[in-house]
């Protein structure tokens, strides 16, 4: 694991002053303040059984789409582009921890933008204390909930985006193909959202395969346990695999480009 | 360093091939580099200087041979041999977005340098390339092409590497900094080795100790410059710049030597003199026998005289040209074919 942690400071570094994250970070922050503002404007109206935080979380994971792009696609297609690539690997540097350090970077800023957003109900609390309360905005355990399944689900987000950026050289396809990856995962998790299934007797292939799968097809009704602050192990560790499949499959690509 | 050190080969390439799809780029070439050599690859493009240099610095890897760098298989323990070698890519790709010093900090900590050392290490690589501190603090992507080449080779100075591998280091560079590259090279002789590819012969001739000429992935020849010389330059080539007429000089001087040719004589403007050029094949012993004599002889009347010894550019030419008029666009062997095909209308007869 040699250099990962150098890695990761000079990405970070990297996101940091480039116009680019700020741009999209920017538009996505104020689409997400907009609509979580109708929101709660609405709030009473609407037959939302989850806590109203909850509505932040499905944002950010929905608008993840939008914004993982701007933050992974840089990553290996510029590298690449520019032959920087090229210099990197002749230093002593391991491809994994290069890997590594693109993706954390790249996973830590997701997580940053989603503090940021976090502040929305935050500064609600601040300025309206007994509205916040009603809204259940005191409640930490959803706060805490709704953080590890965006940081989960995060983690994945940009291990895909890692993955895109290690296939071409062009930063727009890789923009494209991270997008696209993405919006397929949210379909599927759309599609099967408040479909039961039992996962006690996995005895069948289809059973097998929804366990396997589980937050993929599932992750949506999952949640709604994380919104209330019940913690999913099982999602979590499948976030957790997939983005090692993910990680590890850019680092076979960047091990290819020896060949 | 004493001559049993610098025998010691600090690369070792065996039987080294690589191939790109259909052109195989690297046909099992073997070589050694001493220890604080400074060798100069020459070749076409497309030769495989690149590809060689690029399997040497661990980015890529080759399909077949052996290669040690400072006596460690780059096979087993390539991330080793990274840490012994400083390596400048062609065109030297840099981030544009970054401080000189931001960048040279950030490699230093790759390579595993930290603290006083490493701060050390970037003032003395700045001093070698003759970067200033008002140059440190600007960013890359405004630097002219010479600065940023300049950056490159500060980059692979940083670590103390044993090896330095510059691929065409002085492209773009303007005579000014083209010298202060060679100068940086001259500074550390012997305590470095250095690999330097390049196509401005000039340059390899007056910095490298030896040669090695590359053509279609193959080493056609290698050796110091004085071996070149001899392997690929059977004639020597002398002048003579005299005011006597030309049937005297080359009457004398075919006493001496019965073999000398007298090639061309041109007049030295103004002097009423002429400067003949004769070649012998007795070598330069021979020409310097004929001079004594000239000298010698009263009746003549000698001005200058001078051995033209052939340059790099005549060897590579001559090393190159078999290899390519024996080898397709795919760096294959050409078949030769049979006459009777090359005319269809007798073919078909």
């Amino acid at each position: 694991m040699s250099g990962y942690w150098h890695i990761f400071r000079h990405e970070l570094f990297g996101l940091f002053i480039s116009p680019a994250t700020y741009v999209a970070s920017f538009y996505f922050l104020a689409l997400l303040g907009i609509g979580f503002n109708f929101f709660i404007e609405g709030f009473a109206r609407t037959d939302w059984i989850l806590p109203p935080l909850s509505s932040l979380i499905v944002g950010l994971t929905f608008g993840a789409p939008a914004l993982v792009p701007f933050l992974t696609m840089r990553s290996f297609a510029e590298e690449r582009r520019l032959g920087t690539l090229e210099t990197l690997m002749s230093a002593p540097v391991d491809p994994f921890a290069l890997v590594l350090g693109k993706w954390s970077a790249s996973l830590i800023f997701f997580i940053l933008i989603c503090m940021l957003a976090f502040c929305f109900p935050l500064l609600l609390w601040l300025g309206f204390p007994d509205q916040a309360i009603s809204l259940g905005f005191n409640q930490v355990e959803h706060w805490v909930g709704g953080f590890i399944f965006l940081s989960a689900f995060g983690a994945s987000f940009t291990a895909v985006g890692i993955f895109s950026s290690s296939l071409t050289k062009n930063q727009m396809v890789a923009g494209m193909l991270t997008f696209t990856l993405l919006t397929l995962y949210l379909a599927v998790m759309a599609f099967n959202f408040g479909e039961y299934r039992d996962f006690g007797s996995p005895e069948g292939l289809d059973e097998f395969i929804d366990i396997c799968l589980g937050s993929l097809n599932q992750g949506l009704s999952k949640a709604q346990h994380f919104a209330v602050g019940i913690i999913d192990v099982s999602t979590v560790l499948h976030q957790i695999v997939l983005s090692l499949l993910f990680l590890t499959l850019a680092t076979l690509k960047i091990e290819r480009l020896k060949h | 360093m004493n001559a049993e050190a610098k025998r010691l080969p600090i690369v070792d390439v065996i039987n080294l091939r690589k191939r790109y799809g259909l052109v195989q780029a690297l046909k099992g070439i073997s070589f050694s580099i001493g220890n604080g050599e400074i060798v100069g690859f020459l070749g076409p493009n497309g030769a495989g200087k690149s590809t060689t240099l690029r399997i040497l610095s661990g980015i890529i890897a080759a399909d077949s041979g052996e290669a040690k760098v400072c006596g460690v298989d780059l096979a087993e323990e390539e991330g080793e041999v990274r840490k012994h070698i400083g390596f400048l890519a062609e065109n030297n790709p840099l981030p544009e977005d970054l401080r000189v010093i931001e960048y040279l900090n950030f490699r230093a900590n790759l390579k595993g340098l930290a603290g006083s050392r490493k701060r050390e290490r970037i003032r003395l690589a700045l001093d070698a390339c003759d970067l200033e501190r008002r140059i440190s603090e600007r960013k890359i992507g405004n630097l002219s092409k010479g600065f940023r080449q300049r950056v490159g080779i500060a980059d692979a100075l940083l670590a103390e590497p044993r090896l330095v591998i510059l691929d065409e280091p002085t492209i773009g560079l303007d005579p000014r900094q083209s010298a202060i590259t060679r100068k940086m090279m001259e500074r550390l002789r012997g305590d470095v080795s250095f690999i330097l590819s390049s196509h401005i012969l000039s340059e390899v001739e007056a910095c490298c100790d030896r040669m090695i000429i590359l053509s279609h992935g193959q080493i056609v020849a290698e050796g110091t410059m004085h071996d070149l010389q001899k392997m690929f330059i059977n004639k020597t080539v002398f002048e003579i710049v005299s005011s006597n007429r030309r049937i005297d000089l080359h009457r004398a001087v075919r006493q001496i030597d019965q073999n000398c040719e007298l090639l061309y004589d041109d007049p030295v403007e103004i002097s009423k003199k002429s400067r003949y050029t004769f070649s012998t094949t007795e070598g330069e012993g021979k020409a310097e026998e004929i001079l004594r004599a000239l000298v010698q002889n009263e009746l003549l009347s000698i001005s200058e005289f001078q051995i033209s010894r052939p340059d790099l550019e005549t060897i590579f030419l001559r090393a190159t040209k078999k290899n390519w008029e024996n080898q397709d666009y795919l760096g294959r062997r050409k078949i030769s074919r049979p006459k009777l095909l090359d005319s269809p209308s007798i073919h078909l007869k």
